[in-house]
């Protein structure tokens, strides 16, 4: 073949030789065979799944780090709550001696009510702002000092309600009683009135929901009043509904040692796997007033101890040392929670790593081929060079006598 | 019979030609660099004998003409190189600013989608936190935003080619103007037997300039070259020379006419034009309309899941992200509806503690849209088009390349002027101009024997 012009060639060779030479040289500088995904489509593909199962993993990781000192926490309340009842255990003992005098009677008393109060105050535990008893309404406190009455913040005896004040739909309105350890939820409906909600009381009276007595009627200020017809049977009322206002509980009818759960039995979860959930929060009244009722168990110890015998201050020990048990038995699950999570969080670094390697193999590069690669793209662009240094200027001319 | 004036004659003849022979070295190696330009020859021709009883005497030489040296085949096969070539490159270009808004990066859809899902996952521990609330907002704007971006590439890429698409037809029709005008020339040469030499090449190197241009057809005919498109309408036929149109097309994309006004744009295939108006109308909306699927049927998922739960005033959840309702477009326009993160429906009870229906949300990741597949699944399935689209572009745009260089290296074989050859040419026809300028003097210094013969006689 007849060659003319060897530049064209030259040209070529060395533009093809200087891209090698980059494409190696960006595959060390950057640690990547696949930088853009042109160089691997189907890698770069499977990168955007697996850094995403990767993003997963590490939030997961950052769950279990937030909810894993939360359910400590959450056991270490248990945890006091068993040494508070277990002490209100033994102050039953000693109170049930019939050599007790009424002084010394008064004193165990009122280490009672401070087990009582010591064990509300761990039920109402926060976590940076998490109440971990109050099931799903995490972010208020679940057990509420209980009063005997309350009145809505609308009406005035000038501008009265009245049983046939409209409610606004779609309000809620909720009466927690401390007695029954229950809540009733009245959620109003279009046409709802006053003397709707009154009936929906009585019904959960009657259900036993609410206790005997609690009830509501306009009084003479012009206001909705509910409460119980006793000193000693507290609730706690709110409502969101404009028609009443929120409603406050009467100045002085505060019911000693009454708290009412306000929380839910709902329990949040938190994803700490890909189909692993941990519960983050836990029902209050599952774990203090259902099953072996522990604030109950704590108030009939006080009563007794008030007004007993040494028989029924005996009967109300044991009902505190029952809900003693019942409450250690709730402590297994936590336990459970906590161990699962601390295996959980070795499992996930496991998996970073392993998404990690699956990774670098997608689009990562051997640093030794690369290395090698770059050197050998270094020295085929030399040589490529020193060829055309010594192709092109080449011709006969050079050869040809001058003149 | 032989005689010293019919040397002189002939060696002056010879002169002429090594003359003529010198003067088209030196035309080439003018020319060496000259794109389009082949090389040419001086056809040198024996003079017809005399023949004088029974004698035959050579007549010297006769310079007969120029001929460029050409592959006419070649130089097609190079046309249609260039057509898929230039083709390649446009795409290829295009592409390639697309590409890095689909290379993960810190900012790009599968990254800042996966940010949202962490983020709605870091809620749960804390489901009525500001902190964590806001940084579900965050993430859900940075994803919308990374939608938008992407969407803007794409259709600010689509509305560059669109300008090109004008640009290429206007470059076109002068081409064709100019090949039309060189037409009538070439034919006239051809008529009276002459080469078309370098108005031939012109015409040639205007004909590929038009190849890499668009893809057309080239006939050799009497009145010159017809050139016409890849579907048949005229461009250039003898010396007349048919303008291509553009309009607006009902989708607002410049439409190419032909000169009967019959919409061509779809046949256009390869060439700068063919390679501008697919990525247009083939590539960027399919990629455009996966992405605004994608958008959409993200966010359609998105607004059921916060629909099932409450937010923080026990309110059922609004909107999380604003969609339009046709899906063409969801991608540039999807923005977000929540502006505070009480608006987050974390809660499936109404309680504002509770985050049972952040699991909803989350689940969105995991289960697959109405397309079929799970929104990172869609991403990363847009990402490999994206990516084998550009490697592909890549490759056919290094195929021809090289495959070009190679018919090159043949065309230049047969018509390329090497230095090399000229020079020893320039030494040939320099012996054979000093050769004949001796037999001048020979023929001279004769005359002057045979005129020096009288002299003596006389005297």
């Amino acid at each position: 073949m007849r060659v003319t012009n060897m530049v064209p060639d030259v040209q070529y060779a060395m533009q093809q030789s200087q891209q090698a030479l980059s494409a190696a040289l960006q595959q060390v500088s950057t640690g990547l065979r696949v930088n853009q995904p042109s160089e691997d489509p189907s890698a770069a593909a499977n990168m955007v799944v697996s850094l995403a199962e990767s993003a997963n993993v590490d939030q997961y990781t950052s769950n279990v780090s937030s909810v894993l000192p939360q359910m400590q926490t959450a056991d270490s309340a248990v945890n006091g709550m068993e040494t508070s009842l277990s002490s209100a255990v033994t102050l039953g003992i000693s109170g049930a001696n019939g050599d007790v005098s009424t002084q010394d009677k008064q004193e165990i008393v009122s280490q009672v009510e401070s087990a009582l109060s010591s064990v509300i105050a761990l039920a109402n535990t926060s976590f940076h702002g998490v109440y971990i008893f109050a099931g799903s309404a995490s972010n208020t406190p679940p057990f509420v000092a209980a009063s005997s009455a309350y009145a809505s913040t609308q009406g005035s005896a000038g501008n009265p309600l009245s049983t046939t004040t409209a409610l606004t739909a779609g309000s809620i309105t909720t009466i927690s009683d401390a007695t029954t350890g229950e809540t009733m939820t009245f959620k109003a409906a279009v046409g709802n009135t006053v003397a709707t909600l009154s009936t929906a009381i009585a019904n959960a009276v009657s259900a036993g929901t609410l206790s005997a007595g609690v009830s509501a009627t306009i009084d003479a200020d012009g206001q909705l009043a509910i409460g119980t017809n006793s000193s000693t049977a507290g609730i706690v009322v709110s409502s969101n509904d404009a028609a009443l206002g929120s409603m406050t509980a009467t100045a002085g009818s505060q019911v000693a040692n009454a708290y009412a759960y306000v929380g839910n039995d709902n329990v949040n979860n938190v994803q700490v796997g890909d189909s692993m959930n941990v519960a983050s929060s836990l029902s209050g009244s599952r774990l203090l007033t259902q099953g072996a009722n522990v604030i109950g168990s704590l108030n009939g110890l006080i009563t007794a101890l008030q007004s007993g015998t040494s028989a029924q201050i005996g009967t109300a020990t044991s009902a505190v040392s029952t809900a003693l048990n019942y409450i250690s038995e709730q402590r297994v699950p936590l336990d459970n929670t906590i161990s699962q999570l601390s295996d959980q969080e070795s499992y996930l670094g496991q998996e970073t790593v392993t998404l990690t390697t699956q990774q670098t193999s997608l689009v990562g590069a051997n640093i030794a081929d690369a290395a090698t690669n770059l050197s050998q793209a270094e020295l085929a662009n030399s040589a490529v060079l020193a060829a055309a240094a010594k192709v092109m200027p080449q011709t006969l001319l050079n050869y040809l006598a001058p003149g | 019979m032989a005689s010293l004036s019919t040397s002189l004659l002939t060696a002056v003849q010879s002169l002429g030609a090594a003359t003529g022979a010198l003067q088209v070295t030196n035309n080439n190696i003018a020319n060496a660099n000259t794109p389009g330009y082949s090389r040419q020859v001086a056809i040198l021709q024996e003079a017809a004998p005399t023949v004088d009883g029974g004698i035959s005497t050579g007549n010297g030489v006769v310079l007969e003409g120029f001929q460029s040296v050409r592959d006419e085949l070649v130089q097609t096969q190079i046309q249609q190189e260039t057509q898929a070539q230039s083709g390649a490159n446009a795409q290829l270009a295009s592409l390639q600013q697309i590409q890095p808004t689909f290379t993960t990066s810190t900012q790009d859809i599968g990254t800042e989608m996966s940010a949202l899902f962490s983020s709605i996952s870091g809620l749960a521990t804390d489901p009525a936190g500001t902190a964590d609330g806001a940084a579900v907002l965050t993430a859900g704007q940075n994803l919308a935003t990374a939608f938008n971006t992407a969407s803007a590439t794409l259709t600010s890429q689509q509305g560059g080619l669109n300008t090109q698409v004008t640009q290429d037809v206007s470059q076109i029709n002068q081409l064709t103007r100019q090949i039309a005008a060189l037409n009538p020339q070439i034919a006239e040469m051809d008529a009276t037997g002459q080469n078309g030499g370098t108005v031939q090449d012109q015409q040639n190197q205007l004909v590929l300039s038009l190849s890499a241009l668009t893809s057309v057809a080239v006939t050799q005919t009497n009145n010159g070259v017809t050139l016409t498109t890849g579907n048949g309408a005229a461009l250039v036929v003898g010396s007349q020379s048919f303008t291509l149109q553009t309009t607006t097309g009902s989708n607002g994309m410049q439409q190419v006419l032909d000169q009967n006004g019959t919409n061509i744009t779809a046949s256009l295939t390869s060439g700068d034009l063919g390679g501008t108006v697919q990525m247009r109308d083939k590539t960027i909306p399919g990629l455009l309309s996966q992405l605004d699927t994608l958008a959409n049927q993200f966010g359609t998922a998105m607004n059921a899941a916060q629909a099932t739960g409450f937010d923080q005033s026990g309110k059922a959840g609004q909107n999380f992200f604003n969609i339009s309702s046709t899906v063409a477009g969801s991608a540039g326009d999807i923005s977000m509806a929540l502006t505070n993160p009480s608006q987050i429906a974390a809660s499936s009870d109404g309680t504002s503690g509770s985050n049972g229906n952040l699991a909803n949300l989350s689940a969105v990741q995991t289960a697959a849209l109405p397309s079929g597949q799970t929104p990172g699944n869609a991403y990363a399935s847009l990402v490999y088009q994206v990516g084998s689209l550009t490697s592909n572009a890549t490759a056919e745009s290094s195929a021809t390349t090289s495959s070009l260089l190679q018919l090159n290296d043949q065309l230049s074989s047969v018509s390329g002027v090497s230095i090399d050859e000229e020079s020893a040419n320039l030494i040939t026809y320099q012996t054979a101009y000093e050769a004949a300028a001796r037999v001048v003097s020979t023929v001279q210094s004769l005359f002057s024997v045979v005129l020096a013969m009288g002299t003596v006689a006389a005297e």
